[in-house]
């Protein structure tokens, strides 16, 4: 009987033991995941290949030192071709997969998804579009736009043409071309405030969707002479938009366009012809960077990218880099501090503990914390030289005060009945 | 608001309207063969403009050459069209039709992305874009030079439809059944008549590829064809030239005074408030057949 006791006492230890083995193996195998929900299809097709295939880079390059304690990172990219209906059908079946950590690139579809968010506790980021009041901390807890908004950036647009006109924009005219939809109309109520402020003349010139049509736009222009443009226009609207001004014979070095103006716009409007023109930019620019230089030695050069080579050579490749950073480096402060598994808490814990964080070299480094889940929005304002991109001055976060006013007041608004 | 100002809003609109109308004469190419309104013609447009680009990057074809090549291609592909997407519709209810013609709008771009991406390409036909003044009046070059294509393109037609090939076109517009009986070959006509739009289409793409860069955005140029090809009654080029100038000047000189008023936008408010007053008002258009049924 006692021998019986025994026999099944070890095979009930090995049994455990074994069982024991093989939870760890499978912890070891079990991945950080994310949800990266994009529009793959339709509007938003002029960034997000270099975004997912940054992404994918970087993961790689985690995974290949070990990944994140130990687990690999692993990237489920599905396509909502800028639809709320499929965004958070891409959401809700992600989310059913055990999926805690978002990423949709895409207004309409971060407003669409921001409730169901806030409602299921799960961590969203939201770098770079989206809404802005979503940097309180405190009413969007679950909501994370690491980097600057679109406010700031038109916020140190306008610091940037004040610092060139010697400190003062009395008496001056700006003009604001913009694409007449909500990414276009978002920092409009920022330079109202800014011009009663600042004394400065706006103007404001939209333009119909999907940008192409902007002749008249700029036939205005051309009468009221404004003293810079700032433009709120993607990718090929940006190009008419040269176009329009060499005919209309308005300077490009007065134009200042939003972080969405790549070096393939470049290309088509032309190196000669866009010259001096002028881009508020969040992220920096170019190759020389180790984490890039990194990624072509360790990948491509060994021939396991994800992606064409030449796509690196962009600025939204450069933005995804950062962008995925971010993610990647809360996640492993939150197993540093928390441990395996990493939950959305801890994810969220991570997060914000985000410190002097430059994104490997990318952004302006980034402090995140429970009230601010931008950690800072800073940018700078860099010309086209004719063969590289030039800052044109310091990283910067102006109107911080301006800039939080409305955050609070749009983000009191918020409740999460909006669903 | 001073006279030269006012004349060059109108100067440059009538342009412009002259580039809507060279999209809509392909519209009007296949209603007038197969009473279809075709609702891939922007995506056939947009097709074009690639169609002349990878003809230069695969060929090595300088433009001068990628054009021609472009429309030859197009030429057959309208006819294959036609023969694999609707002819097999023939005798269906229109709106079958209809739908058939959307869905290759949507196929076409689709496949597109999916080759091309989304990223803006420049057609590059080297036009400058320094201002040119015509007098005190600023006038877009490109502008000019796409009017003018669009006007050869119309005298084209016009000689065309004066051929035998092009008498044969307008006897099976005239009454395909008619046409059938004295020994037309009907779908050998229809199949033309989309081929001739393929190829018109190339011409549209090529200027307005120059103008706003080839990408699927080309494709939304149907709204504003479909309402010059309406205005000016579906079935008559000649209506398409006229009302292209009309849309172009009112939107131009309109918007002018509207988006002030109403913050913006207006150009698209214009251009729906034509079709829907043409469509209320003289549903044929300006120069459309007003046919009458007696039943």
């Amino acid at each position: 009987m006692k021998l019986v006791r025994m026999l099944k006492g070890a095979l009930g230890g090995a049994a455990l033991g074994a069982a024991a083995v093989t939870g760890a193996a499978a912890q070891e195998d079990e991945a950080f995941r994310m949800g990266v929900c994009y529009d793959l299809s339709r509007a938003y097709t002029f960034i997000t290949p270099q975004i997912v295939q940054a992404g994918r880079d970087l993961a790689d390059l985690i995974n290949a030192d070990g990944g994140i304690g130990g687990h690999p990172i692993e990237l489920t990219v599905q396509d909502h071709g800028n639809e709320p209906q499929r965004g958070i059908e891409c959401y809700e079946r992600l989310r059913r997969d055990g999926v805690f950590v978002f990423d949709f690139l895409s207004t309409p579809v971060s407003l669409a998804v921001v409730p169901r968010a806030m409602r299921d506790e799960v961590v969203m980021m939201q770098s770079l579009v989206g809404r802005g009041d979503a940097i309180n901390g405190e009413v969007f807890e679950w909501v994370f736009p690491v980097g600057p908004t679109y406010w700031g950036q038109a916020a140190n647009d306008i610091a940037f043409i004040k610092e060139q006109n010697g400190g003062s924009l009395e008496d001056m005219t700006i003009g604001f071309v913009y694409l007449d939809y909500p990414f276009g109309q978002e920092p409009i109520r920022i330079l109202e405030t800014l011009a009663e402020r600042e004394g400065f003349e706006l103007q404001l010139y939209p333009v119909p969707l999907p940008g192409n049509d902007q002749s008249a736009t700029w036939t205005q222009v051309r009468r009221n002479q404004p003293d810079y443009m700032i433009s709120w226009l993607l990718a090929n609207g940006h190009v008419v938009a040269s176009r329009e001004m060499q005919r209309n014979g308005y300077p490009i070095s007065q134009y200042i366009a939003v972080n969405w103006l790549n070096e393939v716009d470049i290309e088509n409007i032309g190196n000669e012809a866009a010259t001096g023109i002028l881009r508020g930019t969040n992220v920096v620019g170019g190759q020389d960077i180790p984490i890039i230089q990194e990624i072509i030695a360790e990948l491509y050069e060994e021939g396991e990218g994800n992606g064409p080579r030449e796509m690196i050579n962009d600025v939204y490749y450069n933005t995804g880099v950062a962008m995925y950073s971010v993610v990647f480096e809360a996640a492993r402060l939150a197993y540093e501090a928390d441990g395996w598994p990493i939950t959305p808490e801890s994810m969220r814990r991570g997060l914000r503990s985000l410190e002097e964080y430059d994104a490997n070299g990318l952004f302006a480094p980034v402090t995140v914390t429970e009230s601010d889940h931008g950690g800072g929005g800073r940018t700078r304002v860099e010309m086209w030289d004719g063969e590289t991109w030039v800052p044109q001055n310091d990283w910067t976060a102006a109107y911080q005060d301006v800039i939080w006013d409305v955050v609070d007041q749009y983000s009191s608004e918020f409740t999460l009945e909006e669903d | 608001m001073d006279f030269w100002y006012l004349a060059e809003l109108t100067v440059n609109g009538a342009l412009t309207g002259l580039l809507y109308a060279l999209f809509a004469m392909g519209l009007v190419l296949i209603y007038k063969s197969s009473s279809v309104p075709n609702l891939a013609q922007g995506a056939l447009t947009m097709v074009g403009a690639y169609a002349v680009l990878e003809m230069g990057r695969l060929l090595g074809a300088p433009l001068w050459l990628a054009i021609p090549l472009a429309a030859v291609a197009m030429f057959f592909l309208g006819l294959g069209i036609e023969r694999v997407a609707l002819r097999p519709l023939a005798g269906r209810p229109i709106i079958m039709i209809l739908m058939m013609t959307l869905g290759l709008d949507i196929f076409l771009r689709g496949t597109t992305m999916a080759i091309f991406g989304g990223s803006s390409r420049p057609m590059g036909l080297g036009v400058t874009y320094d201002p040119l003044f015509v007098g005190p009046m600023l006038i877009s070059r490109i502008h000019l030079i796409g009017a003018l294509v669009s006007l050869a393109v119309f005298v084209v037609i016009v000689f065309f439809f004066r051929t035998r090939t092009g008498v044969r076109l307008r006897a099976i517009s005239d009454d395909y059944m008619a046409s059938w009986s004295v020994g037309i070959s009907v779908e050998r006509g229809v199949g033309l008549s989309w081929a001739l739009a393929s190829v018109s289409a190339v011409a549209a793409s090529v200027i307005w590829g120059e103008i706003q860069g080839v990408d699927q955005s080309l494709s939304l140029l149907l709204l504003k064809g479909l309402t010059v090809a309406v205005l000016g009654g579906l079935d008559s080029v000649l209506g398409a030239v006229v009302a292209g100038i009309i849309l172009g000047i009112l939107e131009s000189v309109g918007s002018n005074f509207l988006d002030p008023l109403v913050g913006g936008g207006s150009r698209d408010l214009i251009v729906a408030a034509v079709l829907v007053l043409t469509v209320l008002l003289r549903p044929h258009g300006l120069f459309g057949r007003h046919d009458i049924e007696r039943i």
